[in-house]
């Protein structure tokens, strides 16, 4: 009679003491799906193995879904079915599963760390699930053989950069990102129009080495491929620490935007209870310090007390916040096609074949 | 019980095999394509052809259409010309080291599109092995674009599908014959008019056969594009993996899908009926 | 100086010889057969004539000029070959005009002579057909008139008549004998078939691993064959072990011959079958005659000929007696007689 057992313990431990029981009840496995490479094993070491000496009982298998696009896509798939309970993934496209209703609306009361998060974190996911991380596009350059380095977004027309420069054009989100600046750069507003930054962008065109690094920007750089790239603040100052300075990261005085991760309970979750303590312990003040400590995403959770040290390499540090173009990602995922086409027409085409 | 009716019983694993991998997720891909989809990018189900309709009215589809139907002629016509001598000269070497020699020929088969890919970016990337040794010569100053271009995808996507042409070649020359050659030359013609006349007109077939196959490959190679291309090719099957890998839109891919595999059906009708007014 | 001329030819492949030192002169008009197992070079040799392949040494001349290293598209030889080679995708008018269009001929002329050249083969009235709709004695004329609509210097035939079946093998015999004489035409004629060498040529050259062991005229080859290999190999014959008795003579079955032994060693007896004759046991044997005795094992209709097996003191010999004399019942004793010109002598070979 096993299963009477636990349940009578379970009771019992209920009245004696909440909180430990709650986590102590809790058993079973859960999996998480989210990006692979530095990014699973960092948030593995930071949350993953602290959520487990919190809640020994519950194991969590860490499945790399690809890109977010493809995470969204898998947890579609599985929608009748689903074996996933909890994925992280890029906000614009945890949007479209939420209006798929792929993922839970979440509540305070069942996740009371949401209380403790900035309100734009809370407003990424609306009463879905939340923003994780912030990280933000930032230029990647190569220490050792560009001279001298890049100090504005402007640079990147230097004459001197010609074939040099790596960068991700849409649909990719970096992109995108970079339109939304470049047009603000040239004193225009993405939402009204993004005539100046096309302009602007298919003057850099033949610049440009590839408008699809592969695999990234940063391998790119650190290969000798090219000698600027888009890329995202975590990876670079990781890549950079890795590489004992060869990249650095550039946060552009003309302004960057927020690349948003949100933490997504997946719909019809097997094991829900697990699921939600998960998202619970990723949001809250512990976890939050530990994974941006290690790889300098900022945190969401307003409350977490962060080294200054680590704070200041991310968007979190208040100079850098005062740089941040708020671009509302719903809105721009409407212009995404109609940027998209006017990338291919316009900037790519005048690249040369 | 006769061999006739165990036969059918003979070819049930494959059958099914056939119905889980293939027939049922291209249902699905059917299914998916009468989808719509929302502005921010979510699918709504629906029985609708707004997608379809939407696709096909593009004048992108119609680009893209082009680049595939171009980049997979040129790939092919460049492969073809060097699978050629290649299997000629496998299909009639006396050489012991025949069979090794066919698996050289046919060993970038064994290795992954990716990593093949790799090579090609240090062969042709700006500090790689074409223009170190052409500015070590001193025939450029700069370096020539080679990569990251079509000129870069028209040659990886050439060596990608030339060993599975050389296999079609050889397994296309039935009617050539070192006799009928030696019987040219016989009745007067020079190496190179035998070679018009009876060497190449009897691996026609062969030719169309391997032309065929490696035009159908070209127009569903992704990985070649995507990774040689720079961002800057675009073909049927980028857009296709584009659409449901970053842009989360599967009908767009569905739609594109249906409309790539109905092209690549009727070519391949096309050139069988070529191939077969050939052997004649 | 013939019309053609070998000398010292010689064609290596690894570690074996192909053809050894053959030298062969052949007369305008003349049809020669290099007849030879297979794997005795006789095709090589062809094959190197036709430019085909390259001698390693030794020369051809052709009317006088050295053709040796001349490729093979400027000897303007008529090449048949075994499989005939007819050019699949082309039809019966084009296979045989095809020579004359590599000659850059007029077109009028070109068809002139292909419609006379299929005339010639019997086959006008397939101008249009595919190679693979003609009967494998049809395709054989073609790959002829191919051969011959060039008007070629010398005639090669490749064992030509080997894929035919025996009935149209005989026919095609004299067709292709007829053509030759009728046209004059230098002709090199490679067989292994020995009926199809005698009947066909005015010379034999027999060849045997890559060397000519004899040249002469059908009836040279099978009257005076030179050696053991070409007695053997052209036409039957009776083998017998014969004895060397003292002085210089030899017996057989115990039969004194009257020949002397060529040389010390051992030697054999050769005798034609149908050189061999029959007669009563004790009837006196003419001059010049062999005469032995033995005693009929039995006979064996053949449909042309009856063959006897005589079993005698050393072994047995076989006798071809003429198809409707009536053979002698087994176990009758008989005298086995012919004439002491027909008897060969050589020596006997290590087996």
């Amino acid at each position: 009679m096993p299963t009477r057992r636990l349940v009578l313990q379970t009771g019992l431990a209920t009245i004696a003491a909440p909180a430990l029981v709650r986590a102590q009840g809790l058993s079973g496995s859960i999996t998480l799906m989210s990006y692979s490479g530095i990014f699973q094993d960092n948030y593995v070491k930071a949350v993953v193995e602290r959520f487990q000496q919190a809640f020994p009982g519950v194991k969590v298998n860490y499945v790399p879904g690809g890109t977010s696009a493809q995470m969204v896509g898998s947890v579609r798939a599985q929608k009748a079915d689903p074996q996933v309970d909890v994925a992280i993934m890029d906000v614009t496209t945890s949007s479209i599963g939420n209006i798929e209703g792929l993922f839970e609306k979440l509540t305070p009361a069942e996740v009371p760390s949401l209380n403790e998060l900035h309100p734009e974190a809370r407003a990424a996911g609306g009463d879905y699930g939340p923003a994780v991380t912030f990280d933000h596009l930032v230029l990647v350059y190569d220490t050792q053989n560009l001279k001298p380095p890049i100090e504005k977004l402007a640079d990147l027309w230097r004459p001197d950069l010609k074939g040099q420069v790596a960068l991700a054009a849409p649909p990719n989100i970096q992109g995108l990102a970079l339109t939304a600046m470049v047009e603000k750069m040239e004193g225009g507003d993405y939402r009204k129009s993004i005539d100046a930054a096309i302009k602007k962008l298919r003057a850099l065109a033949p610049s440009v080495n590839t408008f699809e690094p592969n695999p990234d920007g940063y391998s790119l750089i650190l290969n000798g491929v090219v000698k600027v790239a888009t890329g995202w603040n975590a990876r670079a100052q990781l890549y950079g620490d890795q590489t004992g300075g060869k990249i650095a990261a550039l946060l552009p005085p003309e302004g960057s935007v927020f690349q948003i991760n949100t933490i997504n309970l997946t719909a019809g979750s097997k094991n829900r209870a697990a699921a939600i303590a998960f998202v619970n312990f990723a949001l809250a003040q512990a976890a939050q310090k530990a994974f941006t400590e290690r790889m300098f995403y900022a945190p969401t959770n307003a409350k977490a007390a962060i080294d200054a040290k680590a704070l200041a390499r991310t968007a979190a540090a208040p100079e850098s916040r005062g740089r941040m173009i708020g671009v509302d990602w719903n809105e721009v995922l409407k212009m995404r096609d109609q940027w998209n086409n006017r990338w291919r027409r316009e900037v790519i085409a005048a690249a040369g074949r | 019980m006769t061999a006739g009716s165990r036969l059918p019983w003979l070819v049930v694993p494959a059958a099914l095999l056939l119905l889980a991998v293939y027939v049922w997720p291209t249902l699905g891909l059917f299914r998916t394509a009468f989808n719509e989809v929302g502005p921010t990018g979510a699918m709504i189900e629906a029985w609708s052809l707004k997608t379809t309709g939407e696709v096909l009215a593009d004048s992108f589809t119609i680009e893209l259409t082009l680049n595939s139907l171009w980049l997979s002629l040129s790939a092919t016509l460049i492969a073809l010309c060097m699978a050629y001598p290649v299997s000629l000269f496998l299909f009639r070497t006396q050489s012991r080291f025949r069979g090794l020699l066919a698996v050289i020929a046919i060993m970038p088969m064994l290795v992954s599109g990716v990593v093949r890919v790799f090579g090609w970016l240090a062969i042709l990337g700006d500090r790689g092995l074409v223009n170190s040794l052409a500015q070590w010569l001193g025939l450029i100053s700069t370096p020539m674009r080679l990569v990251f271009n079509w000129t870069g995808v028209t040659i990886g996507l050439a060596e990608s599908i030339m060993p599975y042409m050389i296999l079609a070649l050889l397994a296309g020359f039935g009617r050539l014959d070192r006799t009928l050659e030696e019987a040219a030359r016989s009745l007067g013609c020079t190496p190179l008019r035998t070679f018009l006349r009876v060497t190449l007109p009897l691996s026609l077939p062969a030719l169309a056969l391997a032309a065929g196959l490696g035009f159908v490959l070209s127009m569903s190679a992704y990985i070649t594009p995507k990774l040689l291309g720079g961002g800057r090719v675009f073909v049927l099957a980028t857009e296709i993996f584009e659409q449901a890998t970053t842009n989360t839109n599967w009908p767009v891919a569905a739609v594109l899908a249906i409309y790539t595999l109905v092209l690549l059906l009727a070519l391949l009708m096309f050139s069988n009926v070529a191939a077969r007014r050939l052997q004649r | 100086m013939s019309y053609l001329e070998l000398a010292g030819l010689q064609k290596r492949y690894r570690d074996s010889v192909a053809v050894d030192d053959v030298a062969l002169s052949v007369e305008k008009g003349e049809a020669v057969a290099l007849l030879g197992p297979s794997g005795c070079g006789k095709t090589t040799t062809l094959r190197m004539l036709a430019g085909l392949i390259d001698p390693d040494a030794g020369s051809i001349r052709l009317d006088g000029a050295e053709i040796t290293r001349q490729p093979a598209h400027k000897r303007n030889m008529g090449y048949v070959f075994q499989s005939y080679a007819l050019f699949p995708h082309l039809s019966v008018a084009r296979n045989v005009g095809f020579g004359l269009e590599e000659r850059r001929v007029p077109r009028p002329e070109t068809a002139r002579r292909v419609e006379e050249a299929l005339g010639m083969v019997r086959l006008s009235g397939l101008e249009g057909r595919r190679p693979r709709e003609l009967s494998g004695g049809q395709q054989q004329r073609v790959a002829l008139a191919r051969a011959l609509v060039i008007r070629p210097s010398v005639l090669l035939l490749d064992e030509s008549l080997s894929n035919l079946d025996a009935k149209l093998r005989d026919a095609m015999r004299h067709e292709i004998r007829d053509i030759q004489r009728s046209l004059g035409i230098t002709t090199l004629f490679v067989t292994h078939d020995q009926v199809e060498a005698l009947t066909m040529c005015d010379r034999i050259a027999v060849m045997k691993r890559g060397r000519i062991e004899q040249i002469g005229t059908p009836e040279d080859i099978y009257e005076r064959p030179a050696t053991r290999f070409v007695a053997d190999f052209v036409g039957r014959a009776n083998v017998l072990p014969a004895m060397r008795n003292g002085a210089g003579a030899i017996s057989v079955w115990g039969v004194t011959l009257p020949a002397t032994a060529p040389a010390d060693g051992e030697v054999d007896v050769f005798v034609r079958p149908q050189r061999i004759r029959l007669a009563a046991s004790g009837e006196p044997s003419g001059e010049g005659m062999v005469q032995l005795t033995g005693r009929v094992l039995r006979s064996v209709f053949v449909g042309d000929h009856v063959e006897v097996i005589v079993e005698g003191a050393g072994g047995q010999l076989s006798v071809e007696m003429q198809s409707g004399t009536k053979p002698p019942a087994a176990g009758t004793e008989v005298a086995v007689l012919w004439q002491a010109g027909d008897t060969l002598l050589f020596p006997r070979e290590a087996t």
